[in-house]
């Protein structure tokens, strides 16, 4: 007998309908696999075994053959477990069946997604939460979906979505048991843990809070130049806990994509904290874009809407460096393979952080640089021009000499009083922009530029003595003007005044450094 | 053959200049000419230096030579020229025969002060150079080596101010060294001057940088140390000044500070301490052509300008101790300080340490 189970799969983070086809015939007894599964899907048939056996199910030695249409794409995974398992029940009509044997039609109005355990068991799978997406915009109505990845359901409305301990549960839900669909909630319910640094906690370096919160406040990349232990990864920390919060629509994109690489955290299903990625330096470039034979989310893709930190930049290779150009600028990234092309979100803000030179002491006030000017020059050469100039501000991190604070001075101002007042900032550029399509004055265009950044007679001439006095370049020009915008946004101001430039001007610092 | 010639011979023979200078003190270069044609013998040559000799002792390689000069834009003095920079002609150690050149010959004619330094430079250092050599080039040229660090920042300054600058070159014209400062090389060709007592092709080495450090010394009336260790080149700088019977001064710098010992050594020597360019002035009894304080502009401070200059008055602070002190937000202190620096009032001692006075 032949029987038909809907499941879904992804490219990308697109899913499309899958049909697991299941025929039984005469023959010798034997399970055939087609449709171009990959290895975890051959291995399903020796699991949908057990799984069925030990469901308290008949595994009835004929020939079997499953087929997932459509054929001729490549499938990968073990999502399809759960429906490979239905489509042989319900072919050899021990499911989806009445007392007299007449198939049921019930199967047909659900998509299955699951992977199973020897036991029967349902287990969690990676994806749900595009797939869940992807599945709604084509009009499906209802999914069955592991227990486990109950939570990432609860978010997307429109679809009923059914969570299934183990295949009897599923079987159940085939036969036309009544079940109820998982509730849906509000994305501002989830609670996610607190981060874990606040800035109350980071004793002087008011400079460089302020730089970060302006970052924070225009969405500008930012680079943090100073002495080995003076607090760069500290305050880079910080940094997301003074980011502004994030809309719905962000929130979902966000988690489409942890879904899919399965590093969501299944207790909430949902990222509504900006994530904060820090892969190491011997990140591979895969790794850091995306891509493979199995085409995975990279890091700048994890870090989408959220920050990517990049500490000891240079040591990072030149090449995994450069990539990140394309992805700054648009804010997605392309994995080109031989056998397809992927997208993938990636619009992150670059927080990097760098020793001045290889002794780390180049510029400081406290230590001797040991370096040689030839060295300080290559070491800074590791970081190409290109890069360097897609970075808003530059500041120096030095360490902070604890005598030199006064102890009246108690708890430094909390992330939450930070990021309160960056929320105000980004409102003011989001209303701004609301018809023009961009949410931060990071992403201004020059056309934008020339229109937002306006600056009175006082402004433009101390600009231009600024550019006079350290021999600012063309493209520092842009810069100062974007983040005078923000720091004018930051004061609630809706004209750029010469107090927001000079301001500006501070945080090209390396523009302003001792050659 | 003309004498300027026979300089020209001498030089591409590339036989060190100390030992040419031996040997002419004996001999003229024409008895030597003459001599290299007949018996040499007589005068004691070793083999190697009586091969280097003969081996450009032809009219045609001297005439080959000048015509290889000219194609390339590289003019040359020698000392049979009156043009000939006549400090260099009067210092007795070791003068050099010939001086190839770009540039403007003259202003080497003009009071000259050599100033020299480190080439791993401090803000500080940088903050000097930049500071004393911008009102210095408005009596005097500036001379000084092309090497990273000081010397290039006291070229930079000068050019800046408007003023002259004369590069004395470690190699050959075709080799500047470092290739980082091509840039400042390509402008003192264009408006200063560009010496090297070396053929074009000669590549620069150990022994070539403390054989110019003489010339950049010879050129001039002083030499100022900006910022040295204790063994430095511009040490040697300073020697040779002693031993050429010029001035040395030197800038004076923290005692705890290993790019200052060298120069706070000058001084305990007897090297005249200099803060600022007047004090050379006055050294010279010359007075200055512009007024202090060019600056016709006047500066209005607003309040927190004001307010944050008034609490640098006690001394260098960093950002996080103005912060504190100056009771303004970080916002308004940033501004503020940004606002200063760029008029020049104050300057970036080193990164985020802040301190009153600046550079133009």
């Amino acid at each position: 007998m032949l029987s038909g189970i809907h499941s879904y799969a992804l490219d990308g983070l697109n899913g499309y309908g899958v049909t697991v086809e299941v025929d039984i015939q005469a023959g010798l007894p034997k399970t055939d696999l087609v449709g171009l599964p990959d290895a975890a899907i051959k291995e399903a048939k020796e699991r949908v075994r057990s799984a069925v056996k030990n469901s308290g199910y008949d595994y009835t030695p004929r020939k079997i053959t499953v087929n997932l249409a459509p054929a001729n794409t490549r499938k990968e995974g073990s999502i399809f477990d759960l429906a490979i398992a239905l489509g042989i029940l319900c072919a050899t009509e021990q499911a989806g069946v009445d007392e007299h044997k007449k198939p049921l039609a019930v199967a047909r109005d659900y998509v299955f997604l699951g992977e199973l355990s020897l036991s029967g068991e349902v287990r969690k799978i990676n994806g749900v939460m595009p797939m869940l997406i992807s599945a709604r915009e084509q009009g499906v109505k209802r999914v069955v979906v592991p227990y486990a990845n109950a939570n990432e359901a609860r978010y997307i409305r429109g679809i009923d979505v059914y969570a299934v301990h183990n295949l009897r549960e599923a079987v159940g839900l085939v036969n036309g048991l009544p079940a109820a669909p998982v509730e849906k909630s509000d994305i501002g319910i989830a609670i996610e843990a607190p981060y874990g640094e606040d800035f109350k906690f980071v004793k002087g370096q008011y400079s460089a809070k302020r730089a970060m919160e302006i970052a924070a406040a225009g969405g500008h990349n930012i680079l943090m130049i100073g002495a080995p232990g003076g607090g760069k990864t500290m305050l880079a920390k910080c940094l997301p806990g003074i980011l502004p919060d994030m809309s719905e629509a962000e929130a979902l994109e966000t988690t489409k994509i942890h879904s899919a690489a399965g590093i969501l955290d299944e207790r909430i299903g949902i990222v509504t904290r900006r994530p904060f990625r820090s892969p190491h330096h011997t990140t591979s470039r895969v790794a850091l874009t995306g891509g493979g034979s199995t085409a995975r989310p990279g890091e700048i893709s994890f870090a989408h809407n959220g920050v990517l930190f990049l500490d000891e930049l240079p040591e990072y290779p030149r090449a995994a460096l450069e990539i990140l150009r394309q992805p700054l600028e648009d804010g997605v990234v392309t994995v080109a393979r031989a056998a397809r092309t992927v997208e993938y979100p990636a619009s992150f803000m670059l927080v990097a952080s760098m020793n001045p030179c290889p002794c780390g002491f180049y510029g400081s006030a406290s230590h001797e640089c040991t370096c040689t000017p030839s060295q300080i020059q290559k070491y800074m050469s590791r970081i190409s021009g290109p890069l360097l100039d897609r970075i808003d501000l530059h500041i120096h991190v030095d360490e902070v000499k604890y005598e030199e604070l006064s102890a009246q001075n108690g708890e430094a101002e909390s992330s939450a009083d930070v990021k309160a007042r960056v929320n105000a900032a980004r409102a003011l550029q989001l209303l701004r922009y609301r018809d023009v399509g961009v949410f931060c004055n990071a992403k201004m265009t020059s056309a934008m530029i020339k229109r937002y950044c306006a600056l009175d007679t006082a402004g433009e001439r101390i600009l231009s003595s600024a550019f006079e006095k350290f021999g600012l370049s063309a493209r520092a020009y842009t810069r100062v003007l974007k983040v005078a915008r923000t720091i004018a946004d930051l004061d609630g101001a809706v004209d750029i005044s010469s107090r927001h430039v000079t301001e500006a001007v501070m945080y090209r610092s390396l523009d302003r450094s001792v050659k | 053959m003309l004498l300027s010639d026979l300089y020209l011979w001498l030089s591409y023979s590339h036989v060190s200049t100390h030992k040419l200078n031996k040997l002419l003190s004996k001999l003229s270069p024409t008895q030597l000419w003459d001599a290299l044609d007949g018996d040499a013998r007589a005068y004691a040559l070793d083999e190697k230096t009586l091969t280097a000799l003969k081996r450009t002792h032809s009219v045609d390689f001297i005439t080959r030579a000048k015509q290889y000069l000219t194609a390339n834009n590289i003019e040359y003095v020698t000392r049979a020229d009156p043009i000939f920079p006549a400090a260099l002609a009067q210092s007795e150690v070791n003068p050099p025969l010939v001086l190839y050149y770009k540039g403007n010959l003259d202003i080497a004619r003009e009071p000259c002060v050599a100033v020299v330094g480190t080439r791993r430079a401090s803000p500080y250092g940088k903050y000097a150079t930049q500071k004393i050599v911008s009102e210095l080039a408005e009596r005097f040229t500036i001379v000084s080596g092309l090497a990273t660090g000081i010397d290039g920042f006291a070229h930079s300054a000068a050019l800046a101010a408007g003023g002259n600058t004369i590069a004395v070159l470690g190699s050959g014209i075709f080799n500047v060294t470092p290739v980082s400062n091509l840039g400042i090389f390509d402008e003192i060709c264009k408006k200063g001057l560009v010496i090297s007592e070396y053929t074009p092709d000669v590549h620069a080495s150990e022994y070539t940088f403390p054989q110019r450090n003489r010339i950049i010394s010879g050129l001039s009336r002083g030499t100022l140390v900006i910022e040295a260790a204790e063994r430095s080149g511009s040490l040697i700088t300073a020697d040779c000044a002693l031993e050429q019977g010029r001035d040395v001064f030197a800038v004076p710098g923290d005692i705890d500070k290993p790019r200052s010992l060298g120069t706070n050594k000058l001084i305990k020597q007897g090297a005249t301490p200099v803060t600022c360019a007047q004090d050379v002035f006055d050294f010279y009894d010359m007075a200055r052509a512009k007024p202090s304080g060019g600056r016709s502009t006047h500066i209005e401070l607003d309040f927190f300008e004001q307010r944050v200059l008034d609490t640098l008055k006690d001394g260098e602070a960093t950002f996080d101790v103005l912060a504190e002190q100056c009771g303004m937000s970080v916002a308004e202190l940033s501004a503020a300080l940004s606002a200063l620096v760029i008029n020049g009032l104050i300057h970036e001692k080193a990164k985020n340490l802040y301190c009153i006075g600046g550079t133009p």
